[in-house]
């Protein structure tokens, strides 16, 4: 029996994928703590799919190392698959079963002694709320129950560590706060969690720490607040015609540095904070330059994307 | 691993594979009509093919047809279950099922197995179906046990050679476009003529054709009674094809596996 290495429940160690000749993930390095929520942020086609796919063993590496649980994914996949849950992308479940059925052959896949199935399939069902549509075919369920279904087969094993990844895509709000709520209760007894995700709010509620990733590569790592505090001034985002664009551009970069904004507006870290709002807009009306929309906002991890890369979060969602 | 909980997680995908086969009516329907319509199309456009001479002794097309009507119908089956395993692999299940501490080759005989007992019930279905129609198996229960169990082990192997396919694509799309190359193997065999009556490049292909022996094997159980030499080409012909597959299709999961 090969025991595990005292160490943080994730680490990576200058990770790399390739396919072809696309670098998928070029040299990640990260640790997550025990106990910590993990957020992954980033655009479709970052890499995060593709790390936690490594991480997870089910992508080996180009090179460079992985630990999860203690265990080196590569050399001992059989003692990671134990220790980790995972609900993949798209929430990969047989539609023709039931939710109590999977749940068992998922209990007989992880070895989990017949007189316990039972038990542990009711209460996780209890647990994420589908009871009632246990003996339902999981084709009739809608996306939020798939999801939750899907929770509940990666915790069959009672996991260490948890990989959830882009969890609540396509859901609605109502069951993307419920899912985040399950998140929270499992963190809260003790699991570790690493979850990717495109939603910045999501990484903004509920990561302890987060990091950044974008063409393969780790571009910044920390708390949600030291992040965005990094960023500095609030950023003023302003509408005006098409024509006036320039002119408006060479205003506003007298008030502090442009920042990528989505097409069509203009946006700059404002130096002076919320007071200087009215000189903006002074300016602004001096020149003639009709201003259709502006808004002040707190910096984001939209804006700490877009400092670290120099463009927006492609397809982010609030 | 224990055996036991390699044995326990195999019966239970096993299960799981049964179960998906027998919830997808739509699936499994042609898979039982459409040989007996076959059957019955055969005899009644070919019926008086029985009077030529050197056609063996039968007591009805049909009773000729059954061994046919077996095979083809376990050949309809069988792509049936490769075509799911692609699914799962195209629906990220697959990926669910490697991510758990479970045996590699469990995934891949759990949905074989599901495909030879579903092959079993339905040489069972074609056997009950014909014999009020004058095709009795003169074997008697020792030859329709002997079809049925062949049957089940002509799907496993069918089910293996597909699931390579559907294990290298990934796609149920190229398992149901390779199927039509099984169709032409049974055409090119003593499926639907005696080889005796066969003639040039036709009956050249059908004599090296490994289905024109298991068919005769079936076949000399269904017309003649009981023999051994027939009972071994219908058992060990399907094996032998059985252990190729599996290895095969066991070489392409553990290629795809490393691939990742």
């Amino acid at each position: 029996m090969t025991e595990p290495l005292a160490m943080a429940p994730i680490v990576a160690e200058n990770l790399v994928r390739h396919f072809g000749d696309v670098e998928a993930v070029n040299g990640i390095n990260l640790q997550v703590n025990a106990g910590e929520i993990f957020g992954f942020l980033g655009p479709n086609g970052a890499g995060k799919s593709t790390v936690v796919r490594m991480l997870t063993t089910l992508l080996r590496p180009t090179s460079g190392k992985a630990f999860v649980a203690g265990f080196d994914v590569a050399k001992h996949p059989n003692e990671v698959r134990q220790r980790i849950g995972v609900a993949l992308q798209d929430a990969a479940i047989d539609p023709l079963m039931t939710g109590v059925e999977l749940l068992r052959l998922q209990a007989v896949l992880y070895s989990i002694p017949k007189s316990k199935m039972k038990s542990r399939a009711d209460e996780l069902l209890e647990r994420v709320g589908l009871t009632a549509a246990a003996d339902r075919r999981v084709g009739t369920y809608s996306g939020g129950m798939r999801r939750r279904l899907d929770l509940a087969l990666s915790l069959i094993h009672q996991p260490t560590v948890l990989f959830l990844d882009e969890p609540t895509t396509g859901l609605d709000p109502m069951s993307r706060v419920s899912l985040w709520e399950e998140v929270r209760r499992l963190n809260n007894e003790g699991t570790t969690v690493m979850l990717t995700t495109q939603y910045l709010e999501e990484a903004d509620q509920l990561a302890d720490r987060i990091a950044i990733i974008d063409k393969g590569v780790i571009v910044r790592e920390g708390k949600p607040q030291e992040l965005k505090a990094s960023v500095g001034f609030p950023t003023l985002v302003v509408n005006v015609s098409r024509d006036q664009h320039e002119l408006a551009k060479s205003i506003l970069m007298g008030f502090g540095e442009l920042r990528p904004t989505a097409e069509g507006t203009l946006g700059v870290g404002l130096r002076g904070g919320a007071e200087a709002v009215t000189d903006v807009v002074r300016k602004l009306d001096e020149s003639s330059i009709r201003v259709q929309h502006l808004e002040l906002n707190e910096p984001s991890l939209d804006d700490v994307f877009a400092e670290a890369t120099g463009h927006r979060l492609e397809g982010a969602q609030q | 691993m224990s055996t036991a909980l390699s044995l326990r997680q195999t019966q239970a995908l096993t299960v799981r594979s049964t179960k998906a086969l027998l919830r997808q009516p739509a699936l499994v329907a042609p898979s039982i009509f459409f040989p007996i319509f076959f059957a019955f199309l055969g005899a009644s456009s070919f019926g008086k093919t029985t009077n030529i001479p050197g056609f063996p002794q039968v007591e009805s097309f049909l009773q000729f047809s059954l061994a046919s009507t077996v095979v083809q119908g376990v050949l309809f089956g069988s792509v049936t279950g490769a075509a799911a395993l692609a699914t799962d692999i195209e629906n990220g299940f697959f990926d669910r099922l490697l991510l758990s501490p479970s045996t590699r080759s469990g995934i891949l005989i759990g949905r074989l197995a599901g495909s030879a007992i579903f092959g079993a019930a339905q040489s069972l279905i074609f056997i009950l179906l014909l014999l009020p129609f004058n095709a009795p198996v003169k074997s008697g229960i020792v030859g329709i046990v002997a079809l049925s169990i062949s049957g089940g082990i002509v799907a496993l192997a069918i089910g293996a050679i597909m699931s390579s396919v559907a294990i290298r694509t990934g796609s149920a799309e190229a398992v149901q476009g390779a199927f039509p190359l099984l169709f032409v193997l049974l055409f090119f065999s003593s499926a639907f003529f005696p080889r005796e009556l066969m003639t040039g490049a036709y009956k050249r292909i059908a004599d090296i054709n490994p289905i024109s022996h298991l068919v005769e094997g079936m076949r000399t159980l269904v017309l003649d009674g009981f023999d051994v030499q027939a009972l071994a080409k219908t058992l060990f012909i399907p094996m032998a094809i059985c252990v190729v597959a599996v290895a095969l299709a066991l070489t392409q999961l553990r290629r795809r596996i490393n691939a990742q």
